[in-house]
């Protein structure tokens, strides 16, 4: 339980260096981005938005950067990120309306990757130097090929010309969003091809590593005392996996980092909502509260990931439950 | 003793197939008497290890059973019957493992598994044998068997990581008499101990076995240890029987240069000092073995006969040997000549 609090701590530090440099870091961007951009867009927004987006970022206001920080807090706490430029809307209502979006889709797909590369990576691990091993190379190769391109090759040919799968979007635009079986019917219908291809681009890794890591365990002598002690095949083989899975949770944390990069290229290809379409339109526009936000929001979904992987780990694995001494 | 638990006939063990392939145990035969201890004894890479894996069907590849038989007698009176278990079926592989033969490896840290407390270990072999209905009664007997070896019973709440290396081989012994097997394995059990607990695990192992009537086959490469536990003991070299007496006959009369070159290496557990000396050079390569005896490049007593022919095993009621210098008392002769 020590070692738990201490990784808890060492989590809640590195939150508030990230929130701290999110403060800081468009007050040090050269050239004051932050006034141009009120310039750039004066005439178009209401006097007041130019109001807050100066209280956000301390422009033309007297008080010193600390009283800054801390109205930063103060806002953050109350879940008030400011207001986006290009939306007119506030930061939060903006991005609590899109991530759900991001998390069902490319959360949902992520999860489903590791769990389906890692079971396959147990079962190919077992049958090593059978035939099985020939999906090896076909997952690489899926894995290999940039997901732009294979995304945008999956679009054309299952969706445009064979009609197997709806078109672009995330949902039927003649189905009423909300709790209605046509809407979510048509939400199933049209994330199956994006969480396809997003399996087909990074089941590979999770597979490779959990057989190589199986053929690691089984030689093994607790697997060779599994046998001996005449249990069931299937019994041998979750001896096997149960530990073998290990390394493959801790790079599971690390994954969950690149999901963001991945949502933007997955939400681009299939014009699907959700962070990633969100943080390319607020790069384009220059929509800094809006970026700002986002990256907030990454941050914190990314350490909290973590943390749960962690949990997670120490739960899985208790040899790291004992505190190093001294 | 008159009834034979094992019987093992012209066993050999091959690495690899076709011409390649290298011959890790050749022609091994021996019976073990029910309640009795084989004692195996040899150096690294003797073939040892590798002879009873092969008769447990536990061998991993590229390990290939080339020929031989290994019965075992299990069940008592009229439901007793003779397995090959060279030629048994997976299934019933499965069935006779653990609960008629059971292992115990040298390294007890890495035969538990890391993640599972100990006790899950007894309630996981109790339940897949049909032993035990609830997950209470498995937990009593699991705390009776823990408590026959020494420890505490709390010691099934703990991890094998939590655990001293002397516990951890208690809890290996105990899990492998957790079905009341006719016949446990004991791959060098002691080698990773301190000498104290080598002494205390003996010393139950031998009480143990006295109670519960067990036949064993212990390993080991320490000669006196064997001497003192062992009924019987099996000298191999190069993957052959090289001499087997039983144990205080082979102690007092060794009669291969082998078995008299492995006396000389380890000081007798009990006893007077005496100095050692130690066998000089290693132990061939399976894949380039010499043409005649095996040892004779390490053999003080080698002459021509030696280099050029293989000394066949002579099985006598008393002992077996396989060495062409066996007419006169080969210790006095290796005093001499060295």
């Amino acid at each position: 339980m020590r070692v738990l609090l201490r990784r808890f701590g060492v989590y809640l530090l590195t939150a508030w260096v990230a929130i701290t440099a999110n403060f800081f870091l468009p007050r040090l961007m050269p050239g004051n981005p932050i006034a141009s951009l009120i310039g750039k867009l004066t005439g178009q927004v209401t006097p007041q938005e130019v109001r807050s987006i100066q209280l956000q970022f301390g422009v033309g206001l007297h008080s010193s950067i600390w009283q800054q920080y801390w109205t930063y807090w103060v806002n953050l706490f109350h879940g008030q990120l400011g207001t986006s430029i290009t939306l007119s809307a506030s930061v939060s209502s903006v991005l609590s309306s899109q991530i759900y979006w991001t998390l069902g889709l490319i959360g949902v797909a992520t999860v489903l990757s590791f769990a389906l590369g890692t079971a396959l990576g147990a079962i190919l691990g077992w049958t090593r130097g059978s035939r099985t091993d020939s999906l090896i190379p076909i997952a690489t190769f899926f894995q290999a090929t940039p997901y732009f391109f294979l995304g945008s090759v999956m679009v054309l040919v299952f969706a445009n010309n064979l009609h197997w799968f709806p078109d672009l979007g995330a949902y039927d635009p003649n189905a009423t969003p909300g709790w209605n079986w046509g809407f979510i019917a048509s939400l199933f219908r049209y994330a199956q091809l994006p969480v396809i291809s997003i399996l087909l681009s990074s089941m590979a890794g999770w597979m490779l590593g959990m057989r190589n890591m199986m053929v690691t365990v089984i030689g093994e002598d607790f697997v060779l005392m599994a046998v001996a002690k005449g249990l069931p095949r299937r019994r041998v083989i979750w001896h096997a996996a149960r530990n073998a899975v290990l390394p493959s949770v801790a790079n599971f944390a690390l994954a969950i980092g690149l999901l963001v990069s991945g949502a933007l290229l997955v939400e681009l290809v299939f014009n699907y909502p959700g962070v990633g379409n969100l943080l390319l339109n607020a790069t384009l526009n220059e929509d800094y509260p809006l970026l700002q936000g986002i990256f907030l929001v990454i941050t914190l979904t990314v350490l909290g990931a973590n943390l749960i992987a962690d949990v997670l780990y120490y739960w899985l694995d208790p040899r790291t439950r004992t505190p190093v001494a001294q | 003793m008159s009834e034979s638990v094992l019987r093992v006939e012209n066993f050999s063990v091959d690495y690899g197939v076709g011409e390649r392939a290298v011959r890790a145990v050749t022609d091994v035969t021996f019976s073990l008497g029910r309640s009795e201890v084989l004692g195996i004894a040899g150096e690294s890479g003797s073939g040892k290890s590798t002879l009873v894996y092969g008769l447990t069907r536990l061998l991993r590849a590229p390990g290939v059973i080339r020929s031989g038989k290994a019965i075992l007698r299990v069940g008592e009176d009229s439901a007793r019957r003779d397995i090959d278990l060279l030629e048994a079926s997976e299934r019933d592989l499965r069935s006779l493992r653990w609960r008629h033969v059971s292992v115990v490896l040298q390294s007890a840290l890495s035969a538990l598994d890391p993640v599972r407390r100990i006790g899950k270990e007894f309630d996981e072999v109790l339940r897949y044998h049909g032993q035990g209905k609830s997950r209470a009664e498995r937990r009593s007997r699991a705390e009776e068997l823990v408590t026959m070896v020494g420890l505490k019973t709390d010691r099934l709440d703990r991890f094998p990581h939590e655990l001293s290396g002397g516990q951890r081989q208690r809890v290996m012994i105990a899990l492998a008499l957790a079905l009341n097997p006719d016949l446990v394995i004991m791959d060098e059990p002691t080698t990773a101990l301190d000498v104290v607990t080598q002494r205390e695990i003996i010393d139950e192992l031998r009480e143990l076995r006295e109670r519960l009537g067990f036949a064993m086959i212990f390993i080991t490469h320490d000669l006196s240890l064997l001497v003192e536990l062992a009924d019987q003991i099996m000298v191999m070299y190069a993957g052959r029987v090289v001499e087997r007496a039983d144990s205080a006959d082979l102690y007092s009369i060794p009669r291969h240069p082998y078995t008299v070159g492995l006396m000389n290496s380890f000081p007798p557990l009990t006893g007077e000092i005496v100095p050692m000396t130690g066998i000089p050079g290693s132990p061939p390569s399976l894949s380039a073995l010499p043409r005649g005896c095996a040892f004779a490049p390490r053999c003080p007593l080698a002459s021509d006969r030696c280099l050029n022919e293989t000394p066949p095993l002579l099985v006598e009621e008393s002992r077996s040997l396989a060495c062409f210098n066996s007419s006169s008392s080969v210790r006095e002769r290796l005093v001499i000549s060295s």
